[in-house]
């Protein structure tokens, strides 16, 4: 399922040009809007550091599959947030563990800047941490 | 490197299409838009004049500097020396043996911080800085409050980012050692009345020092008239290259600290019973220095000069004016730092919009804006903000360009919202 949103997210945004990538972006940030994401959450634990502007995460796993929840102060970043919480919530560990960097490069595409890049990156880290999983790498020799 | 000085020097009109052909990097697109550049208080870009002479010296007459026997060493030193005499009467000190080059203005505060602070302030002792400035004044001097018990006291700064001297008077007393103020805010653009905040620190037994990143950018500095003690200022804000600072300090005080970094360069004789130090600058200049980024600040000085201050700050008060002006007929625009003395650095917000997201919509415009917290996050908190966008205005950048932002940021709003 959760594969399925995340090649719908990526094959979009190969098929777009830069400007409509933003707007794409935007959208997903209005869907992020609408989803559950209490203001009780966004606690310092729940924080990301070292992002431009602030990324809250929430993690919960249930009949051993993994699920995340994210909010962000700014539009753009949830767009993104949206992106990597859809993709890579329904997983088992092992899927968890097995999304690489460059899963990750494929929604670049969205990220727009270098620093976004270097922040999604961060997530799913993130991401992975939450999940208790070692946390990707880049391949040897890459 | 012959300071000559053209006819353009002393108008007070710039021609600043003229300007634009002298920076190479202006005719770039971004997203396939013209480059509007407005993030020149972070770093500014660089003219050819500039280019060229780091060039010159690295194709034809590099080496290192005050050691080698041999003539393009000679010559090099003789380069590197004539670039701190042409700061000296850049910033008017009465001895170029006042400048010490270091790496960054950082690297400036945080050398008075050791090699003044630890050998003449002592606990109970009072620093002052102001609410608006960046962190390179402040945490220097936390450094120095938990290494020697020295007290810590904040100038305030009123709403609309004006300085109050009455209020920084206030803070002065019999323990105050040292005031370390900016000269020029770089989030609010606010102008300090340097001369009086020297006279009132004086009067108070303090030495003062000015953190002159964004000031000598926007108009003269003269030390001597200011009665400045220590003045700090980079050469990459001010059209020059990046990895050079200057530190002016007066030549007594310099010569009475002792040395804070040790190494080649910087000693007298160096024997392992013990080692004695050169006379202020190179007691403060260890190891290789920044040699062709001195040469090029050299240039850049004389770029400056040669468009001329009266010219560079009649220009940059029309921006800032037309920009003020421009920014504020846009819905939701709340413009931070509107002090009456100000230079032309514009921070802002639209209301209901994260700044991280206007900043987005204007880079694919093209325009290049810084966003944040400027490194002076005790000002967000005063203000009550997350942080601004900045738009920096330097003497390349034109009405028409202002005209673009405005649009962009009225794109974002509606993009946004």
């Amino acid at each position: 399922m959760a594969r399925a949103e995340y090649e719908d997210f990526a094959e979009t945004l190969e098929a777009l040009d830069d400007d409509m990538r933003f707007e794409f972006l935007l959208d997903l940030a209005k869907k992020q809007d609408a989803t559950d994401f209490p203001d009780e959450w966004k606690t310092d634990a729940n924080l990301m550091h070292g992002c431009m502007s602030k990324v809250w995460l929430v993690h919960e796993k249930k009949d051993g599959l993994h699920w995340f929840k994210g909010a962000s102060e700014a539009a753009i970043v949830k767009g993104l947030v949206h992106m990597m919480v859809q993709s890579f919530s329904g997983l088992t560990s092992e899927e968890v563990r097995e999304i690489s960097l460059d899963d990750v490069r494929r929604l670049n595409l969205g990220a727009l800047t270098f620093q976004r890049q270097v922040g999604m990156m961060a997530m799913l880290k993130q991401i992975q941490k939450m999940a208790g999983q070692p946390v990707a790498r880049e391949a040897a020799g890459a | 490197m012959a300071d000559t000085v053209s006819d353009r020097a002393n108008s007070t009109v710039l021609d600043v299409e003229a300007v634009r052909r002298d920076f190479p990097i202006l005719s770039e697109t971004v997203y396939g838009k013209p480059l509007v550049f407005m993030d020149s208080g972070a770093s500014a870009q660089k003219p050819r004049q500039v280019i060229d002479a780091m060039r010159h010296c690295m194709e034809h007459q590099y080496s290192n500097v005050h050691r080698g026997a041999h003539y393009l060493s000679a010559a090099t030193t003789d380069a590197f020396e004539q670039a701190r005499d042409r700061v000296a009467r850049f910033l008017n000190a009465a001895s170029p043996d006042e400048i010490i080059f270091t790496p960054n203005v950082t690297a400036a505060i945080n050398l008075v911080a050791h090699a003044y602070g630890r050998a003449f302030l002592k606990e109970g002792d009072e620093v002052i800085v102001s609410e608006m400035e960046h962190h390179a004044n402040i945490v220097p001097w936390q450094l120095l409050a938990e290494a020697t018990g020295v007290v810590l006291r904040v100038a305030p700064v009123e709403d609309d980012g004006s300085f109050r001297i009455d209020r920084f008077a206030e803070l002065l007393n019999d323990r105050t050692k040292l005031v370390s103020i900016t000269h020029c805010s770089n989030v609010l653009g606010t102008n300090v009345p340097a001369k009086e905040v020297a006279r009132l620190a004086h009067d108070a037994g303090a030495k003062v020092l000015f953190d002159g990143a964004q000031a000598v950018v926007h108009g003269p500095v003269d030390v001597q008239d200011i009665d400045a003690d220590f003045y700090g200022f980079t050469a990459h804000k001010l059209y020059g290259p990046s990895g050079l600072g200057v530190l002016y300090g007066k030549l007594d005080i310099l010569n009475s600290m002792p040395p804070f970094l040790g190494g080649g360069d910087m000693i007298d004789k160096v024997s392992f019973k013990g080692s004695t130090f050169k006379e202020a600058p190179h007691r403060f200049e260890a190891g290789t220095p920044a040699i062709v980024e001195a040469i090029g600040l050299h240039a850049a000085i004389n770029y400056v000069a040669d468009i001329g201050f009266d010219a560079i700050r009649a220009h940059e008060a029309g921006l800032r004016d037309y920009a003020h002006e421009r920014l504020s007929a846009i819905e939701g625009m709340r413009l931070i730092g509107t002090a009456p003395d100000k230079a032309a650095i514009i921070s802002f917000l639209v209301d209901g919009l994260h700044p991280y997201d206007v900043a987005a919509v204007l880079d694919r415009q093209g325009v290049a804006c810084r966003v944040g917290h400027h490194c002076a996050e005790p000002l967000m908190d005063r203000l009550g903000i997350i942080g601004t966008v900045r738009a920096t205005l330097a003497m390349y950048n034109t009405k028409a360009e202002i005209d673009v932002l405005g649009e962009a940021i009225e794109k974002a709003r509606k993009m946004l919202s």
